[in-house]
């Protein structure tokens, strides 16, 4: 059994980034190999200023306050814990490119690659899951 | 109240947060020690338990008391299978037709969560301390989980001058008879 998780992080809402967070953190939490690959709207869940603005989807606002009273973690709680249990996240050279964003605007401890750097520790991987 | 050599807190939290806890907890466990976690989450009772079980824990059960669900998880052992030495063995199937007592030393938590009708429950760890409780006349039958725990207990008892002391193969994890539960 394989005992490497693979991410992939193409979506930057609200949601898309509980969904990705919550994966990477159980996963590490039982014992697992994560990388997160952030790549288009997704680089929005690492992003220094926007992972603290996230939006819900267009009509979902009122579950704001589910969230509170569900006490769920605020996004940059869950990827300071995620990094804490040894995810790795790699933030997409090309978008960043194309954005023009750097390597600075991202929270520390992250890799920069391309999709082959993805594809290589995905090979093994097993789930491989795509948000 | 059930027996625990540590409890946490994760009440009020959502997923993946008692998880998250949980995992960090266990580390400051020896192995065979036992966790409570206090959870509210609901789904906290399947996934404590799947996650026990691909780290390699060994989840004990779950009392539920008022909004609160109280998980119990023994810390698993890395350490490779070693051989068991005691020579008087019994095979379980066998031991409840047989007169004497049954000795589960097993922690108290999993002693809980179901045992053979009329066992005693004196845990490894407590033996040596309540020797006074048995009895040599009588035939002690010991039985752990697997046989390991209840290898070693036999080995003291027989070093404390019990001479009528077997070992119960294989052991609880096999047991396909009725369970009673103090929980």
């Amino acid at each position: 059994m394989s005992n490497k998780v693979a991410i992939i992080a193409a979506n930057g809402g609200l949601f898309d980034a509980y969904k990705v967070f919550n994966i990477a953190t159980a996963a590490a939490a039982s014992e697992k190999e994560v990388q997160i690959f952030f790549t288009f709207d997704g680089l929005n869940l690492i992003h220094k200023q926007a992972m603290h603005a996230l939006e819900m989807p267009a009509g979902k606002e009122h579950l704001t306050e589910g969230f509170e009273k569900a006490n769920v973690p605020t996004i940059p709680q869950l990827v300071e814990m995620a990094q804490e249990l040894g995810v790795k996240f790699i933030a997409c050279q090309m978008t960043m490119d194309v954005m023009g964003l750097t390597k600075e605007d991202f929270v520390d401890g992250i890799e920069v690659g391309g999709a082959v750097t993805f594809l290589e520790y995905a090979k093994d991987a097993s789930p491989t899951l795509t948000f | 109240m059930i027996k625990a050599n540590l409890q946490l807190d994760a009440k009020g939290l959502a997923c993946p947060m008692p998880i998250v806890k949980t995992k960090k907890a266990i580390t400051d466990l020896e192995e065979g020690q036992v966790l409570e976690v206090q959870a509210t989450d609901k789904g906290s009772k399947a996934d404590l338990a799947a996650w026990a079980s691909s780290v390699g824990h060994q989840y004990l059960g779950t009392v539920e008391e008022g909004d609160v669900f109280y998980h119990y998880i023994r810390k698993g052992s890395s350490e490779p299978e070693v051989e068991k030495t005691f020579e008087h063995t019994v095979s379980l199937n066998e031991i409840e037709s047989r007169d004497g007592l049954i000795l589960d030393v097993r922690e108290e938590a999993e002693y809980a969560f179901g045992h053979i009708e009329g066992a005693k429950s004196i845990p490894l760890g407590e033996l040596e301390s309540r020797l006074e409780e048995l009895n040599k006349e009588q035939e002690i039958y010991v039985v752990c989980r697997t046989g390991k725990r209840s290898d070693m207990a036999a080995q003291i008892l027989a070093k404390n001058g019990f001479t009528k002391v077997y070992n119960v193969l294989p052991g609880m994890t096999e047991w396909n008879g009725k369970l009673t539960k103090e929980v």
